[in-house]
């Protein structure tokens, strides 16, 4: 008999490969899970993000919905395909069998989580093109690329919880019990609806889910983000990972289940040593200079004025907002308002960018009033963040005073336009740079009422609002739209 | 461990809360060898063969497979297993099973030659999950030996199999031998022991009860039958000293003894007509039981 025993690389290799394989083929023929890991967050997406988008709320912003959709499609394939097939494998003795076979070491786990980041990859694809061509969402490429590679690493966290849930309980309760976590999750973590439009203590509570996290990471990418740190997030998302792969690992041992082979030491120490390393650089990146330095830099002062509602002592509040209703109606033939520094019109290029617009008074408002503001020009690419519209500013300088608006409830103008879709943008807070409100909605040929909740957006310091805008952020190409009729009461 | 014992137990204890499974068990399986494990429920044989296949430890003792410890996955690529209670994934067919284990073995068998082997070709197409019962077990056999091991452990092999089915892998094990395979066989049926094995354990209690050869298994025990045509009654020869048991078949007296050479002077002293006699040793079945039955005594 031939005695050698020694696997040559190439083979090994294949083996681990193979493993991979048919845990995806697997994965694929079992419809009870293949089937509502795929579909749901498709069907999620189009039901609450698509068809009912006008629903979220005010929170009607495409961009945003995609990228919280693309974090629900990365949680079922983590959770329920490790904590599921765990379960039930562990259960029927496959998992005893590979461990008396000489299955190469990890190649159980290793597998499993490849599987998880294919279908994640699928999923994440799969809402794009729902995205781009019939969601109308514009993304730069680079945004695209971002939130695919958030969706397909951010299984790991979820893998890990999955793993542990699998450890512990049986296989046949496994599918319901992974549900009471999946489904909760992602509704308290802001990724099936925007924790906006749910009531204060949910948006207090929602940083315990991991979901939570890889949301935020997901928004940032799209400077979306509340402000917050992206590495922060990333660090808490490797803990998480750490946390629940220890426990799994140690509940496995315990029952005699050898999942890292034959030198568990070994394996833990790399697993360990790699999720460490992930949240040191990371929070390297929130306090050195890393690359999110200067974004984390604003966070900081954002997160103290704006997220909490809550000034800061040392810093004033904006100058008191008039009683006056109305900021302009345009109806006088000059684009000045109420108050403050009169609508003017706004592109990039300040910024480097290569947009631009022009402003008229125009005869002819909305409900017959006597005059409109027409903005039009050419949105460009050349910046990551491209703008062209109007800006007001309650209290000059421009940008530079603020506006306490608190006093007050709604936000309200009129518009019509050419069917784009346009934002309307609220700048505040104590940083110039901090990401601001962006509240989007179609102009199309006939006069319609915009309407800002505005005690639902607790991320907008409105103490201290420094700018309100209206424009364009994509896609490129030219626009026109009219506003009319601003008012805040 | 000397060149020619692939697989050793030695000394192992292994309790589970308050049972001692194995208390003291030593077991050598030697190259070439077809070794059966034998032992009643409860005896410690699945224990035994789950510490030898690194699936568990032991509390005291050592375990080693090819004189690496069980967990070494060195040791586990010279071997095959079928287990007796496994699901494997339904959904996968028996082809990509077997050229999946087939993966882990530095220099496996050709998946096609083996499903010639077991003459797997009419269930390929069906997934796994589909198979009947005893096509499942083929399967499971055939996941064994695919990776060409030197050691194949073979947990129950046949049940589930049709009388054709048993002989056909019967027939593939006693081939496997030849060809120079060790295999270590648990089982409850006999007669499949007493059809392939070389060298028998009987264990009982977590303990060695007894080993070697299937003839000498049956020598330890003294018990013999004797089936004779007589004008005896049952209850007559009943009371005659050393007579376990007797049962009346049609015209002939089938007698359990433990000492034939004395029953057979009386039974012509008695009956000077008696004919047609028959002198057998115990089978298998009969030295196991006994063997088992008289460890429990001692042990209560």
């Amino acid at each position: 008999m031939n005695a050698v025993s020694n696997m040559s690389g190439s083979r090994l290799f294949a083996a681990y490969i193979g493993e991979m394989r048919i845990e995806f083929i697997k994965a694929l023929r079992t419809p009870a899970f293949a089937v509502p890991t795929l579909l749901f967050p498709i069907m999620f997406y189009l039901l609450f993000g698509i068809f009912m988008g006008s629903m979220r709320g005010n929170m009607n912003q495409a961009e945003v919905t995609f990228a919280a959709y693309g974090v629900f499609g990365a949680m079922g394939p983590g959770l329920f395909g490790f904590g599921v097939s765990l379960a039930i494998e562990r259960e029927q003795g496959l998992l005893t069998l590979k461990q008396a076979l000489p299955q190469p070491p990890g190649a159980y786990l290793l597998a499993r989580a490849f599987m998880a980041m294919v279908f994640v990859s699928i999923i994440s694809i799969l809402l794009t093109l729902i995205a781009v061509f019939v969601g109308h969402v514009s993304l730069t490429l680079t945004q695209i690329v971002s939130l695919f590679a958030i969706n397909v690493f951010g299984v790991l966290p979820f893998c890990a919880i999955g793993m542990f849930l699998g450890s512990v309980v049986s296989g046949q309760a496994s599918p319901a019990i992974i549900n009471i976590i999946f489904l909760p999750m992602a509704f308290l973590s802001g990724v099936i609806l925007p924790l906006q439009i749910l009531p204060k203590i949910f948006s207090t509570l929602a940083p315990v889910w991991p979901a939570y996290h890889q949301a935020q990471m997901a928004l940032a990418a799209i400077g979306k983000g509340n402000g917050s740190s992206f590495y922060g997030h990333v660090a808490v998302l490797a803990g998480t990972t750490l946390l629940f792969f220890l426990l799994a690992v140690r509940r496995m041992h315990g029952s005699g289940f050898r999942l890292l082979g034959s030198r568990p030491k070994r394996a833990l120490a790399i697993i360990s040593a790699t999720c460490v390393a992930v949240a040191t650089l990371s929070m390297a990146g929130v306090f050195g200079g890393g690359p999110g330095a200067k974004e984390d830099a604003t966070a900081a002062t954002d997160a103290a004025s704006s997220s909490a509602g809550t000034p800061a002592p040392d810093f004033p509040k904006g100058a008191p907002a008039p009683s006056t209703v109305e900021i302009a109606g345009f109806d006088a033939g000059t684009a000045s308002a109420a108050y403050g520094i009169g609508w003017t019109a706004a592109g990039d290029d300040m910024r480097g960018g290569n947009s631009h617009a022009t402003q008229q008074v125009i005869s002819g408002g909305a409900a017959g009033s006597a005059g409109a503001l027409e903005v039009s020009g050419e949105l460009g690419n050349a910046i990551q963040y491209p703008f062209a519209g109007t800006m007001f500013f309650p209290e000059g300088p421009p940008m530079k005073g603020s506006m306490d608006y608190s006093s007050k409830k709604t936000l309200t103008f009129k518009a019509r336009g050419d069917g784009r879709r346009y934002m309307l943008m609220v700048i505040s807070g104590l940083a110039v740079d901090g990401i601001p409100l962006m509240y989007d909605f179609e102009a199309g040929p006939e006069w319609q009422e915009v309407k800002l909740d505005m005690s639902s957006y607790s991320n907008v310091d409105w103490t201290r609002v420094r700018a309100i805008g209206v424009g364009t952020m994509g896609p490129t190409g030219a626009f026109r739209f009219q506003i009319d009729d601003v008012r805040v009461e | 461990m000397t060149q020619n014992t692939l697989a050793s137990l030695t000394g192992v204890r292994k309790r589970f809360g308050a049972v001692q499974a194995l208390d003291g068990f030593d077991l050598a399986v030697n190259r070439g060898e077809l070794l059966a494990v034998l032992g009643p429920n409860g005896a410690g044989k699945s224990t035994a063969i789950s510490i030898l296949l690194g699936l568990q430890s032991a509390d005291q003792g050592t375990a080693e497979l090819f004189g690496h410890p069980p967990q070494d996955i060195d040791g586990r690529r010279r071997i095959g297993v079928m287990m007796q209670e496994v699901m494997l994934p339904g959904v996968m067919r028996p082809r990509e099973l077997m050229e999946q284990v087939a993966s882990y073995y530095p220099t496996p068998y050709d998946v096609n030659s083996v499903i010639e082997r077991l003459s797997l070709q009419g269930l390929l197409n069906r997934p796994y999950g589909k198979l009947s019962g005893g096509q499942k077990r083929q399967v499971q056999f055939a996941l064994a030996l695919v990776g060409r091991p030197e050691l194949i452990f073979l947990d129950e092999p046949t049940v589930g199999l049709d009388v054709q089915a048993r002989e056909a892998l019967w027939k593939v094990v006693r081939d496997l031998k030849h060809e120079g395979c060790s295999i270590v066989l648990t089982t409850h049926y006999l007669e499949e022991a007493e059809a392939l094995a070389d060298r028998v354990v009987v264990m009982a209690k977590g303990k060695f009860v007894a080993g070697g050869s299937v003839n000498e298994i049956r020598a330890y025990v003294t018990r013999k039958q004797v089936s004779c045509v007589t004008r005896l009654t049952v209850d007559t020869v009943r009371s005659w000293p050393d007579v376990l048991q007797v049962e009346q078949q049609r015209d002939r007296l089938q007698i359990s003894t433990r000492n034939a050479e004395a029953l057979l002077v009386r039974l012509f002293r008695e009956d000077p007509e008696l004919s047609d006699i028959e002198v057998k040793r115990a089978g298998l079945a009969e030295a196991f039981t006994e063997l088992t039955s008289e460890s429990a005594q001692e042990a209560a």
